[in-house]
């Protein structure tokens, strides 16, 4: 072998070595954190509930063949609501990931968005407005007209920015009809 | 840092036996240039993608600046510590190998500890193995240089690196938002100034702050030559 494959050979399987102990290392805080961070946005969205929604799951086969996990809420035995995660992929950077909790009567219980890379200032004033998220809680598929105001629909839309929130409320929609089809108590 | 005692050689004599191969004042020298003189950012305009990319919030350029102080270091060190066992003719193959494994350790290691972190930079940490401020110092300097003097020198040019963000992100927030790391400083009043959080804004005050550094190198230039 010459020198310079040895070299670069050895190279390589130190950097592997390497590699492979830290990857053992932060395989199990990564996985924690994930799972804390999906167990935060369940306990946002969800009704009062006594169980660890993460861990109470069952996926589903939706209508164009992709699979959609629903978190189960319940407090004793009872399912007291459901929480999807759904994809906007109309955002204005990117993939917008939400989570959607609807208690049994079909409503709301909460909104939360679990990533964005929407402009700061503009698009993220879906997350910074405070009184934005909030305001889809108690709506269901019949009561509300689900677009924003510049499309006939009741949400508000930000200035200077409609593309995110169409996008949102679009796949907001969606989990409520996935729900209504596919939510069982 | 005490300098070495720098005895004043006769004309014509050199070192009988050069003990340390390097002195104090050398590794300071090493340490002090990158932060300013040759600051990757601002005087060697290299390492921009990042530099602009991350910078809407002072944290966030503090965040990423450290993070390639550590990649620089780890690296730097390493490939002074090799540089006699890896042949001329593969040491870039060699080089990036190296940095791309520490760029993945910083990666992983901040998934696992700083989560929240993780997410806002996401994509552009890994983009560190391309940054060529860290390939620039491990092939111009770390190769050629004993480890003491390859630490130095990537902490100061990682240092420096690591305060032209904070610096970039600072005017940007500062001016974007009204806040700086996060603190309001002009108040819920102040109107925020968008285009310095968004992309061009980046551009515009990194223009700015060149502009003002130079106005100032060239005014100070003038004085030391009356």
């Amino acid at each position: 072998m010459s020198r310079m494959t040895l070299a670069l050979f050895t190279v390589c399987v130190i950097g592997a070595i390497i590699l492979a102990l830290v990857d053992r290392a932060t395989r199990a805080p990564i996985a924690e954190q994930q799972r804390q961070e999906v167990l935060r946005a369940l306990d946002s969205v969800l009704p009062p509930h006594t169980n660890s929604a993460d861990q109470d799951s069952r996926t589903v086969v939706v209508g164009d063949g992709s699979q959609v996990v629903l978190y189960l809420a319940r407090r004793g035995d009872n399912v007291v609501g459901t929480a999807l995660a759904v994809t906007a992929p109309d955002g204005y950077s990117g993939d917008i990931d939400i989570m959607v909790g609807i208690d049994r009567g079909g409503r709301i219980s909460g909104v939360a968005i679990l990533s964005h890379a929407e402009t700061p200032g503009l698009g993220d004033k879906m997350t910074t407005d405070r009184d934005w998220l909030p305001w889809f809680r108690g709506r269901s598929l019949t009561d509300t007209q689900w677009g924003v105001k510049k499309d006939g629909g009741d949400v508000d839309q930000f200035t200077g920015a409609t593309i995110t929130p169409r996008a949102v409320v679009g796949a907001i929609h969606r989990a409520l009809e996935l729900c209504a089809s596919h939510c069982r108590y | 840092m005490s300098s070495a005692p720098s005895t004043a050689l006769p004309a014509g004599e050199g070192l009988v036996a050069p003990a340390p191969s390097f002195s104090l004042a050398e590794l300071g020298d090493d340490f002090r240039r990158g932060i300013w003189q040759e600051n990757g950012v601002f005087k060697q305009m290299l390492g921009l993608c990042p530099a602009l990319a991350v910078t809407t919030t002072a944290v966030n350029g503090l965040a990423m600046g450290l993070a390639t102080l550590a990649v620089m270091i780890a690296s730097s060190s390493s490939v002074s510590l090799f540089r006699n066992l890896i042949p001329a003719n593969v040491r870039i193959p060699a080089f990036i190998v190296m940095i791309a494994t520490f760029v993945t350790v910083v990666d992983l290691s901040m998934n696992a500890f700083a989560h929240e972190l993780h997410k806002t930079l996401g994509l552009f940490i890994p983009l560190i193995v391309v940054n060529c401020i860290v390939l620039g110092r491990a092939d111009a300097f770390a190769s050629k240089r004993p480890l003491a003097r390859a630490i130095a020198d990537s902490v100061g040019v990682g240092v420096g690196f690591t305060l032209a963000l904070v610096a970039l992100g600072g005017v940007r927030e500062l001016l974007g938002f009204g806040s700086l790391f996060g603190l309001s400083i002009f108040g819920a009043s102040y109107p925020p100034f968008l285009i310095f959080v968004l992309p061009p804004g980046a551009f515009i005050a990194l223009g700015l702050m060149l502009a003002a550094a130079n106005h100032y190198g060239a005014t100070a230039a003038k004085k030391v030559g009356n």
